[in-house]
């Protein structure tokens, strides 16, 4: 075994989007930092995809106890209130980082942003780059990052956190081809993104398969809420390859329209009062509703139009929106498109405080990875906001980390991953193959609508496809191999989770269950996972 | 589900001694895109093929390769049964992935500064245009300076525009991109044809820092000398013999039936170094039945010098070419210059139609010519085919002329942008490259119809280069002689020597 591939540094960053280029800006201010990523820096994770917009409190009209009150009663009160505060507190401090970096969000009229209204807001406070808000993020932090000596380890996955005792001293790395290595750190940093690849219809890009919850499942961290899955209400549904593309919320914020196939505004029976603007879980059982009952569109969706909008505002304001149906034959200046529910954001996940600490030493936490800042459903806009609130306190704590002197012995952690690599080489089963049915049970039996039952049939399965050793063919498919153990972890945790929580709430929903009472008071708290046990916090003293 | 079949360049550096192609069929669903179906022939046929991708929404730009030799983003270019997939031109790692870390690393970026307000709208509208760029680095892998000469590339120069347009950046800007090789574009508008997300950036940044660069004195000597030239003589080139608007009068009628009428826009090239192609053209029009109105005091379109960044005195030309037309009722004016017709089409507002002389021959249709069994190949007219979307008119003239026309790859010959007179070596080089691709061809001839084209390929090239006007007027000779009839399509009148 090569010893040269061990890396050290101050700070490791495991991941490029949003929330891991915010820390690793911050962590480089306080010493040698690595950003790890498996895909080029900047292009994988869900923040150069995200379209609508990162909400901030910019006017005096609009106050951040305002948007603490949208964001919790959008997150059906699930959310840890001291997480959600310090997000609507800090993000308008954040969007002004990034201006100062350069960034180039739309202006209405000289030098104050533009906002447009979102879901679930009283206000509109979105601020917006056309429909392609977070590549604008990206692109501002890639142009930083070039501008500092950190050290960007790309198309190189993080395949395990490297342990010393409890403490998480760095991680286990493997290259394109397949090449192990470590990299030692005083303080890691997980900011991976999500994870909603598990199911069979998901907005999430090829790197959303949530390896940074199993990471951290896997070395001891709690995990709380890994049920809370947001199914976005407008996902594409055409072409077959196409389904779940994300259609922003922008669209319905510009004020797009849903339909069924009746031609009905359906929304007002379902939430009169804010009807397409309504929070994402309501919207989209909305959705899921109407085609159930069979007023869906031909290819199984309902109408989301636009057409009633001038032409010039639909180009200039939903750019990527027209030229993506466009290339799909679709002209949404004068067509109608055709959207259902996709699976979209993970609003659980490793279990932080405020400074963005995990439950375990030497180990922070940033972005979609974590849970309990967004509760049981996300209001579209605020994980822009999150990735840079969260990023730089993550990076900062991280930063401030005492230098730390590793004791475990490398070559015996790099051993013992080498031999889980050749377990790989002689496996029996394609990853696609397990991903294909993982999906498929996880969209059936762990969807927008949930029962015992169903759950307990996608455990079945899931614990079936652990049982099998995925095979690659050459090393070069090791890194995909143990992506797809990770998204069985994530998957289970996403079960289990479902099944703990014996009551429906925001994006949760359990038909199997009465319950008289509202989100505000609820019984019941987080649903908690670790490697040391599962259990849902009930505020009545039972357990 | 349809089953499709298509090749993949294949590369595994560490046993293959060149590239190969691979032919695969694989079942893929119907509207699959070219990624879908990489997925597919990793399910089903080769699992270590490799290739890059991530959000498959065409935002990322991870996935950019070339489907029958033009870059497309692979999350959302249509896979279609016979494609021929492959890697960017850029060195390759492995399969379809390219090398990239480098040069994403190398892009500029502002300096950070302290929060000090948001951006003006004017500041906003101006960089929003360039802001798009996903880096998927198609324009780089296609731009021909970068090949010959050490420049930055396409996307290097709009991040620097990108920046000089940043009230937060107050950094020169000019100096440095002179030091990128910013003149050494040629302005052909590949990286516009291939970018996905349509960035213009020639227009929207090497011309704009050519003008910043123009205002600080970095514009080239040779540059300098062709804008005085203008300012002076309203040519961008001198003469040695009579010029076309010396020897035509303002009015050509045709033989027979009037069919159409055209003011004609000279241009600088065809009046003082091309007149008899010129000539020619007009001969042709005389037959096909066309009349052609010929201002004399219409001047250059400035093409030379909005490609070269020395925009002071363009208003005063446009003012004069637009006023020349319309004061004598014009409501269509033909170019025959590949270059003025892209000027007057996309850098002049005019309040008549303007018309390149292949749109015109195949909108009125012609005469048939005397077919010959001569191979011909045809060399695109950046001007022409980026510049104004012509592409099949031209062609559809040839296969009347030749029933042996063979295509070569369109690329830059070199001429454009000012290459030709401010970097000679550059557009040399891009020169010989063209010589290469039409012997090819094997053809007997090179047609074109452009005069710096014409002018330019004719210094490196092997075979003759012909005008696509000329060649149809030596038909329409040849008509004349098998028929044994002749009309006076040929003599035109001459201007009155005052």
């Amino acid at each position: 075994m090569p010893e040269d591939l061990v890396t050290d540094c101050h700070v490791l960053v495991i991941g490029s989007g949003g929330a891991g280029c915010r820390a690793a800006l911050e962590a480089s201010q306080y010493g040698e930092t690595v950003l790890l990523s498996r895909t080029l820096t900047g292009k994988g994770g869900c923040t150069i995809m995200a379209e609508g917009g990162y909400n901030a409190v910019l006017s005096e009209d609009d106050s951040t106890g305002l948007h603490l009150e949208d964001t919790m009663r959008g997150g059906a009160y699930l959310n840890d209130p001291k997480l959600a505060e310090t997000l609507v507190i800090e993000s308008p401090d954040r969007f002004r980082d990034l201006a100062a970096w350069g960034s180039v969000f739309d202006v209405d009229g000289d030098c104050v942003p533009a906002q447009r209204p979102f879901g679930g807001q009283r206000f509109s406070r979105t601020c917006y780059a056309g429909d392609r808000s977070g590549h604008e993020m990206i692109a501002t932090l890639t142009e930083q990052i070039r501008n500092t000596g950190i050290k960007q380890v790309q198309e190189t996955s993080a395949i395990d956190l490297l342990m010393d005792g409890r403490r998480v001293a760095g991680a286990i790395t493997l290259d394109g081809n397949g090449n192990l290595g470590a990299i030692t750190a005083d303080a890691t940093i997980l900011a991976t993104g999500g994870g909603t690849r598990c199911y069979d219809i998901s907005t999430n890009c090829a790197a959303g398969t949530g390896d940074g919850f199993a990471l951290g499942y896997r070395a001891g961290a709690t995990l709380i809420d890994m049920e809370m899955v947001q199914f976005h209400p407008t996902g594409a549904v055409y072409p077959p390859d196409s389904r779940g593309r994300l259609i922003t919320e922008a669209v319905r914020g510009e004020g797009g329209v849903l339909k069924n196939n009746l031609g009905e505004r359906f929304m007002e029976r379902y939430d009169p009062e804010r009807m397409e603007l309504s929070t994402r879980d309501v919207v989209s059982r909305s959705i899921a509703t109407e085609i159930l009952e069979g007023r869906g569109s031909e290819h199984g969706g309902v109408y989301l139009d636009v057409t009633h909008l001038p032409a010039a505002e639909i180009e200039r304001r939903l750019p990527i929106m027209l030229e993506q149906f466009l290339q799909f034959g679709v002209d949404i200046r004068v067509q109608p498109m055709e959207v259902a529910p996709t699976a979209h954001h993970l609003m659980g996940g490793l279990k932080i405080t405020p400074d963005a600490a995990t439950t375990l030493p030497g180990l922070y936490a940033c972005g979609e990875v974590t849970g309990g800042i967004h509760g049981a459903n996300r209001l579209g806009g605020n994980a822009l906001a999150d990735t840079q609130v969260f990023g730089k306190r993550a990076g900062e704590s991280a930063g401030k980390s005492p230098v730390f002197a590793i004791s475990v012995d490398i070559k015996e952690v790099l051993a013992t991953e080498a031999a889980r690599c050749e377990a790989y080489c002689n496996g029996t089963i394609t990853p696609h193959e397990i991903t294909r049915e993982l999906k498929r049970t996880m969209w059936e039996n762990a969807g927008i609508f949930r029962t015992k039952t169903d759950l307990k049939r996608a455990e079945a399965t899931i614990n079936r496809l652990q049982n099998l050793v995925p095979k690659a063919t050459t090393r070069r498919m090791l890194n995909e191999c143990c992506t797809v153990t990770n998204m069985l972890t994530v998957a289970r945790l996403i079960v289990h989770g479902a099944l703990l929580r014996e009551e429906s709430r925001g994006a949760h929903v359990r038909q199997d269950i009465k319950q008289d009472w509202t989100p505000a008071d609820s019984p019941f708290g987080h649903t908690v996972q670790s490697l040391f046990g599962t259990s849902i916090e009930d505020k009545r003293g039972t357990a | 589900m349809n089953t499709i079949t298509f090749t993949i360049e294949r590369f595994d550096p560490e046993k293959d001694p060149a590239p190969h192609i691979e032919t695969y069929t694989v079942d893929v669903n119907e509207g699959a895109r070219v990624l879908d179906a990489l997925h597919a022939v990793r399910e089903q046929c080769d699992p270590s093929l490799a290739y890059r991708y991530c959000c498959g929404s065409g935002q990322c730009g991870s996935c950019s390769v070339r489907v029958n030799n033009e870059p497309v983003l692979a999350c959302m270019h249509e896979a279609y049964d016979g494609m021929a997939v492959s890697p960017l031109n850029l060195p390759v790692e492995r399969d379809l992935m390219v090398e990239m870390k480098s040069y994403l690393q190398d892009l500029a970026g502002i300096t950070p500064g302290i929060f000090s307000g948001y951006l003006t709208m004017e500041a906003n509208e101006a960089i929003r245009p360039i802001r798009d760029c996903i880096e998927c680095l198609a324009c780089v892998s296609e731009c021909p300076a970068i090949a010959v000469a050490d420049f930055a590339g396409p996307t290097a120069m709009r991040q620097e525009m990108r920046i000089a347009l940043d009230p937060r950046d107050d950094r020169d800007r000019a100096a440095l991109t002179v030091d990128e090789g910013l003149f050494t574009c040629t302005t052909c508008q590949r990286c516009l044809e291939v970018c996905p997300k349509h960035i213009a950036i020639p227009g929207k940044a090497i011309e704009k820092l050519r003008e910043i660069a123009h205002r600080e004195g970095l514009t080239i000597p040779k540059h300098q000398t062709v804008a005085e030239m203008v300012r002076a003589t309203g040519r961008s080139v001198d003469h040695i013999m009579p010029t076309v608007l010396e020897q035509v009068p303002d009015v050509i009628e045709p033989v027979g039936e009037v069919r159409g009428e055209v003011g004609f826009f000279v241009g600088c090239m065809y009046n003082g170094r091309l007149p008899d192609t010129a000539l020619k053209m007009l001969a042709v029009l005389r037959r096909n039945g066309i009349r052609v109105i010929i201002p004399p005091e219409q001047v250059c379109c400035g093409s030379p010098l909005i490609r070269t960044g020395q925009t002071d005195f363009i208003p005063e030309l446009k003012r004069i070419n637009i006023d020349c037309f319309t004061k004598r009722g014009i409501d269509t004016v033909l170019t025959m210059c590949a270059g003025c017709g892209s000027t007057l089409k996309n850098d002049y507002d005019t309040p008549y139609r303007v018309i390149d002389i292949n749109e015109l021959l195949m909108e009125y249709g012609i005469e048939p010519p005397v077919s010959s069994s001569v191979p011909l190949t045809y060399h695109d007219p950046c001007h022409l085919r980026r510049g104004q979307g012509i592409t099949e008119e031209p062609r559809a003239i040839l296969r009347q002329l030749t029933d042996d026309f063979r295509e070569m790859p369109a690329r830059c010959c070199g001429a454009g942008g000012g290459v030709r007179s401010g970097m000679a070596e550059v557009a040399a080089d891009l020169g010989r490259d063209r010589r290469d691709a039409i012997a090819k061809t094997g053809a007997a001839a090179i047609v074109t119809s452009c005069p710096f084209c014409e002018f330019h390929i004719g210094e490196h090239s092997a075979v003759p280069v012909i005008n696509i006007t000329t060649l149809l007027f030596e038909a329409y000779e040849k008509n004349d002689e098998e028929s044994g009839e002749e009309t006076d399509w040929k003599d035109l009148p001459c201007r009155d020597i005052e």
